[in-house]
């Protein structure tokens, strides 16, 4: 249950981390990517996730380690396409009647495409104010029926949800030469897949990036580097095994996530770790240690 | 070998004397002609931003070189000999980066 949970807040971290828009742009979600017109963003993200926070006996032990590729293209100045892949590599621990077993998969999981158009830009000196609602979907393209000696992995720990899954939300940047503010509410609508279905998911993230470095601009420094503070809320709710609703699923959390970001023309390198200041899931659902992400961005 | 000495030397100053003739007005004119143009790219912050304002206007027919500064929010355009910017042109391109276009103007001091 917990493993789902952990699915869904990875999917959702690679997979909206994976959307970003104007500049700096946030690390823990990817609505926020700047891209030109007819210019290419590439971003490669290494993600880190360790769960063991157990309510139950079973004495779970999760641990994902993955990336995600995200490839942005500026169909115009305001209306950009992106695609995002992660690649995941899922093991739990669990305590079970028979011994303690290990439980892994990995692989390709699901994709996801998604457009944003900016509907509303206010330029100025120095800095830039936009709002831009973005849509997509995510698509079936992980194993969903992944077994091993114990038989078939629990929903939760497959690559795969099986299903078409929608999501959208806003997002708004206010960004000046010395800081930026991003923030994102979404809704991610889960559908059924093998006669099992995630719980839809509301998420609310902000990013705050400072620039601490050169402290005064001139025209010799070749980037910025940011310090970098993101919060991320999430509602998730429950799943859903053949229409009935799964009590240890589900719930909310509430990240916060200290980072560092070096912005050049060209090249972005950056870091965060996303620390559980509150998790009030349902039921037995397992909670998080920490989620360590850290990767690099390119234009081209 | 004096006198094959000076036949070379006199043929190295009419080389030196050609080169002369021909590079110092070539390169006369090409200062003339390569006009600089200086814009205001309102909404640029950062430096990963600057580099999509750089490639658009970088694309437009006759530009040589684009230099950005992130600080004013100023873009210097200058362009390849004879060749002209039209702010037209240069607008359409801040558009196409994410951007507003301020102030155009073609700078008097040329290089």
């Amino acid at each position: 249950m917990t493993s789902r949970l952990a699915a869904v807040c990875l999917a959702f971290a690679a997979g909206f981390g994976v959307v970003s828009t104007t500049t700096a742009a946030p690390q823990t979600f990817n609505t926020a990517l700047p891209v030109a017109e007819d210019e290419f963003v590439f971003r490669e993200q290494f993600v880190y996730r360790k769960a063991t926070d157990d309510p139950s006996p079973a004495d779970r032990e999760l641990q994902v380690l993955g990336g995600a590729s995200v490839l942005g293209y500026g169909v115009t100045g305001d209306l950009a396409v992106f695609g995002v892949l992660p690649y995941l590599d899922k093991e739990l621990d669990v305590t079970t009647p028979g011994g303690r077993v290990t439980r892994n998969t990995s692989g390709i999981a699901d994709a996801r495409l998604f457009g944003r158009y900016t509907v509303y830009k206010d330029n100025a000196p120095g800095r830039t104010f936009r709002i831009a609602p973005f849509l997509g979907v995510e698509m079936p393209t992980g194993d969903d029926n992944d077994r091993d000696n114990l038989g078939r992995l629990p929903a939760p720990l497959q690559l795969g949800s099986g299903s078409w899954d929608g999501f959208g939300g806003i997002m708004l940047t206010y960004q000046t030469l010395d800081f930026q503010i991003d923030a994102q509410a979404s809704y991610t609508l889960n559908t059924e897949a093998n006669n099992f279905e995630f719980g839809d998911e509301a998420r609310l993230d902000t990013s705050l990036q400072y620039r601490v470095w050169p402290q005064e601009l001139d025209a010799g420094a070749p980037g910025f580097l940011y310090a970098v503070l993101e919060g991320n809320f999430l509602f998730t709710d429950n799943n859903e095994m053949n229409g009935v609703k799964d009590p240890n699923s589900g719930g909310t959390s509430f990240f916060l996530s200290p980072g560092l970001q070096y912005v050049t023309k060209r090249w972005i390198i950056e870091g965060i770790v996303q620390l559980p200041v509150s998790q009030d899931l349902n039921g037995l659902a397992l909670e998080d240690d920490f989620i360590v992400r850290a990767g690099f961005r390119i234009n081209f | 070998m004096t006198s094959i000495a000076r036949p070379v030397t006199a043929f190295h100053a009419l080389l030196v004397a050609l080169m002369l003739g021909f590079l110092i007005p070539l390169s006369a004119t090409g200062a003339e002609d390569q006009a600089v143009y200086t814009l205001q790219a309102d909404g640029l912050a950062c430096p990963f931003c600057a580099y999509g304002i750089e490639k658009q206007l970088a694309r437009i027919d006759g530009v040589k070189s684009v230099e950005t500064d992130v600080k004013s929010g100023t873009v210097i355009i200058t362009m390849k000999p004879g060749a002209t910017l039209h702010e037209a042109d240069a607008n359409r391109a801040v558009e196409a980066a994410g951007f507003s276009m301020g102030d155009f103007r073609k700078e008097d001091d040329e290089t």
